[in-house]
């Protein structure tokens, strides 16, 4: 296991290794204004290596250069928008994930029954609904109509600001989650029907395990996989949060930060935010093999 | 310059609750801004990226008066009443400024002459590189020997010969003094208001100072103020609060909010939700209504009703002082430069922009036609009366689109686009420059993000095509666009018309046409470039007396509308909210905003 965490391990550093160099490549390739507020004046006439480990090493003392359309340094950017991201989206997978898991089980133990159903045709509706659809009709019914919740997304500094102010953060949050509920609950589903087909169930069954018993102990560990994937394949989502959902609730997120940049060619936040984001993906990467390895000792045997 | 915004004129929409007539002192008004844009830079020395109204009117101007205020009433006309100067005298090429002596800096000091040489000095080091108003040949190039000669008196002469009205309308009009506490670099005072050559350095410190944005509120260099508003907070998201100056050496009247707090939105929509929550924790005093959202207003009516979720809220409409266009590429090099460079093609193609369509239709019913190369509404003293009487000569007119091509040497082919069959230059051939065969096939770049410009464009595309021409319709960020046409060296050949929206005449307010349409220009983008043209301008410019200047400007109008240098299209306004017991007056079409002036009734 230890030799297995070694070499993935390794892997990713390689792999966010190669995403500095095409990034600084990036950089260099930028106009003149933009490429000195990321990389420092005084740099162009540097060996390219030299270049490199001198922006890597700023980089990792958290200067990712100077917007100069923003007028702000992309690191506090980022300091800004990355805790408003993360507390609409890791709260959203976690309540995604609590759904999910459960409701994803229930089916596949009930499947073909109304309760398997109802969740299917729920899951379809909000798998198939566009979130600035789900959103804006959320806040026309509760918060225009009802005023149960807030309109817009929590304008508070910090992830903790952010957090506490659950009036606000409800309904962005709600969005979110009802769309990956539904992503979750149907490979929950799928995986759990599969499961259940297995061998290893049925000797379950055999040596006289309850229905409890056999879905805990049995079902569900090997039925987790497929989500750990996505979760795994989700970071770099959480982390560049949610554009659309980010837009409607007035939420100055990742998201929203990299479009403006984008839409207002603002390379050193373009990149910067770029840099992170690959990172993010690497690192979720890894935590889902890491996942795997922990779920199913086949992998851990079979890649030591 | 302008054009205005009519708020009064227009008078107040529906939606408004019983609410009291007795003003109140104090309060705080809560502010939207546009989607995307908010304060970003203090230094009220604006380089091309921090050059925009969010930074200008709606910050910098509330702490930094600028020399001479636009905006009258709704028009945008020079207030004398909001400038820190008198109206410049002018004596042959010399100008002399007055100022009013009454005005001080927060710190105590007099807001003197020499703060006024102090910013014309900065401009004369930095100008070129920093200054996002720069245009070349215009101030400081064109102004020699400026002189402190006394502490309320600034002297100056112009090189060449300028109309007073142009010198004082797009010159003098960026001119924002600059208190000698600035005069410094890290190391201690500097001498820029006097020796050029030390600005440099003071504009680098002052610039550096500016980048720490959380620090507005406390820096001992921005907390000097000649406005009524000074900073309390600017957060990285961009919430601005701003409370009075209490040292603020103008008029205030005798009741007036204390906190004017400006909030950023991500979107027009967050914007609209916000709104229509009254019980939302950031309550909006003012803000603006999507049009997409707004009710269709009754026939003749310039202001229709609130949506009835905007129960406490009054609706206005605010016009810019600006012109809705997009050029032709008259340099274009891929085949249809010589196509737009005919007059009878661009009198077609104007015949297939339905201006009252598109503000009846995507602008439900607020928005005016564009008539010609000046501003036209609110109606101001420059727009030629043949003009504002003739209003759209272009109305959509399909047949009389086709009617021109095909007395032009154009014919239908099977695949529906009209090809040249009359290559020639003699009356009735297609043009010169063009070959028999040549198709009338056109990409049209223009920005997205904006719906009913978006409709706009396939509306256009759509009556082309009913006269056998064939637009492609390109959208792309409006970054992109504006790069395509201003930034596209070496490849300026390529675009063939390109539409970002419209041109705001600020600070440059008097629409003499030498900004936009003069050969040469830089923001002439399609590279316009007829004699004639230039002559007429040449006269607006240099006219002496206000009666040679307008007989001048309506010669130029006149003839320019008819030669559709640009494809005009409609002018959208902002729609704005305001909270029923805030009074905030009539906002005026230059977009700056006085918010001194407002106040709570009770």
């Amino acid at each position: 296991m230890t030799a297995y965490l070694a070499r993935r391990a390794l892997q990713a550093i390689v792999v966010v290794v190669l995403v500095t160099l095409i990034v600084f490549l990036l950089v260099r390739l930028a106009p003149g204004g933009a490429r000195a507020a990321v990389l420092g004046s005084g740099q162009s006439g540097s060996p390219f290596l030299l270049q490199y480990l001198s922006w890597l090493g700023r980089v990792a003392h958290g200067d990712l250069g100077f917007s100069l359309i923003r007028n702000q340094s992309v690191g506090s950017l980022l300091a800004a928008s990355l805790p408003r991201t993360l507390a609409l989206t890791v709260t959203s997978t976690v309540i995604a994930l609590a759904v999910a898991i459960p409701a994803g089980i229930l089916q596949a133990a009930r499947r073909g029954s109304a309760a398997d159903h109802v969740l299917r045709g729920l899951t379809l509706v909000f798998y198939g609904l566009p979130s600035f659809v789900l959103g804006s009709v959320l806040i026309l019914f509760f918060a225009v109509d009802r005023h149960y919740f807030g309109a817009e997304g929590p304008q508070a500094a910090g992830f903790t600001g952010v957090i506490a102010d659950w009036h606000d953060l409800t309904l962005p949050v709600l969005t979110l989650s009802l769309m990956t509920i539904a992503i979750f609950a149907r490979y929950m589903r799928s995986a759990a029907v599969d499961s259940l087909a297995q061998d290893y169930v049925e000797a379950a069954r055999a040596r006289g395990a309850g229905d409890r018993r056999v879905l805990i102990r049995h079902v569900l560990r090997n039925s987790l996989i497929p989500v750990v994937t996505l979760v795994g394949l989700s970071v770099p989502q959480i982390v560049g949060g949610a554009l659309i959902v980010e837009s409607l609730f007035n939420i100055q997120g990742v998201g929203w930060e990299i479009w403006q940049a984008a839409l207002g060619h603002d390379v050193a936040v373009t990149l910067g935010f770029s840099l992170v984001i690959g990172v993010a993906a690497v690192v979720g990467s890894l935590m889902a093999d890491i996942g795997y390895a922990l779920l199913d000792p086949r992998v851990r045997h079979s890649l030591t | 310059m302008g054009l205005a915004a009519l708020l009064a004129a227009c008078g107040p929409a529906s939606g408004s609750s019983a609410v009291g007539t007795t003003p109140v002192n104090g309060g705080t008004a809560t502010y939207a801004m546009e989607p995307s844009f908010n304060a970003t830079y203090i230094f009220p020395f604006d380089n091309a990226n921090d050059f925009t109204v969010s930074n200008i009117d709606d910050f910098q101007y509330l702490l930094y008066r600028p020399l001479y205020w636009f905006g009258t009433g709704a028009e945008p006309y020079l207030n004398t009443g909001l400038s820190l100067a008198k109206l410049p005298q002018y004596s042959g090429q010399k100008v002399t400024i007055n100022l009013k002596g009454s005005y001080r800096w927060s710190n105590g000091e007099q807001v003197s002459a020499q703060d006024v040489v102090f910013w014309l000095n900065m401009m004369k080091a930095e100008a070129a590189q920093n200054w996002g108003g720069f245009v070349p040949g215009g101030i400081p190039t064109d102004i020699t020997n400026v002189q402190a000669t006394g502490p309320d008196t600034v002297t100056m002469d112009i090189k060449g010969k300028y109309s007073e009205d142009w010198f004082t309308n797009n010159e003098l009009s960026q001119i924002t003094p600059m208190p000698l506490a600035w005069d410094r670099t890290a190391s201690g005072k500097s001498d820029c208001h006097q020796v050029v050559a030390d600005c440099r350095a003071v504009y680098n410190y002052l610039n550096q100072q500016a980048q720490n944005v959380a620090g507005y509120g406390s820096s001992a260099i921005w907390g000097v103020v000649d406005g009524p508003w000074r900073v309390k907070s600017l957060n990285s998201q961009g919430y601005l609060s701003l409370v009075i100056n209490n040292r603020y050496s103008g008029s205030l009247p005798p009741n007036h909010i204390s906190q004017f707090v400006e909030v950023p939105f991500t979107s027009e929509q967050a914007e609209y939700n916000v709104l229509q929550d009254p019980a939302n924790a950031q309550k909006i005093d003012v803000g603006y209504l999507p049009t997409v959202d707004a009710p269709v207003p009754p026939a003749g009516a310039n202001v229709g009703a609130n949506p009835p979720s905007l129960t406490g809220y009054q609706l206005s409409v605010l016009y810019a002082w600006q012109l809705s266009y997009f050029p032709y590429n008259f340099t274009n090099n891929t085949g249809q430069g010589a196509i737009m460079r005919q007059l009878y093609f661009r009198q077609a193609f104007q015949s297939l922009v339905d201006q009252e369509g598109v503000i009846e239709g995507p602008l439900h019913g607020y928005g005016k036609p564009t008539i010609g190369p000046v501003g036209d509404y609110p109606v101001t003293s420059y727009l030629s009366p043949t003009l504002r009487r003739l209003g759209d000569q272009w109305p959509l007119d399909p047949s009389s689109a086709q009617a021109l091509l095909r007395d032009n040497g154009w014919s239908p082919s099977a695949s529906g686009v009209d090809v040249c069959t009359r290559a020639g230059t003699v009356r009735g051939d297609c043009g010169a420059g063009i070959k028999a065969g040549t198709p009338l096939k056109f990409t049209l770049l223009y920005a997205t993000g904006i719906d009913w410009m978006e409709s706009a464009v396939k509306e256009l595309a759509s009556n082309a095509s009913l006269v056998g021409i064939d637009i492609t319709a390109q959208g792309e960020p409006i970054g992109n666009v504006i790069s395509a046409v201003f930034y596209c060296a070496p490849n300026c050949g390529n675009w063939q018309m390109a539409y970002w929206g419209s041109w705001t005449f600020s600070p440059d307010y008097l629409p003499t046409g030498d900004t936009l349409f003069q050969s040469g220009s830089v923001n002439n983008g399609g590279n316009y470039d007829v004699p004639k043209n230039n002559r007429l301008i040449e006269a607006t410019l240099t006219a002496r007396t206000p009666s040679e200047f307008s007989s001048a400007m309506y010669t130029w109008e006149d003839w320019l509308a008819n030669q559709l240098p640009v494809v005009y299209e409609p002018d959208a306004p902002t729609l704005l909210e305001t909270i029923s017991n805030l009074h905030i007056g009539v906002q005026n079409s230059a977009l700056s905003i006085t918010p001194e002036d407002w106040y709570y009734l009770k």
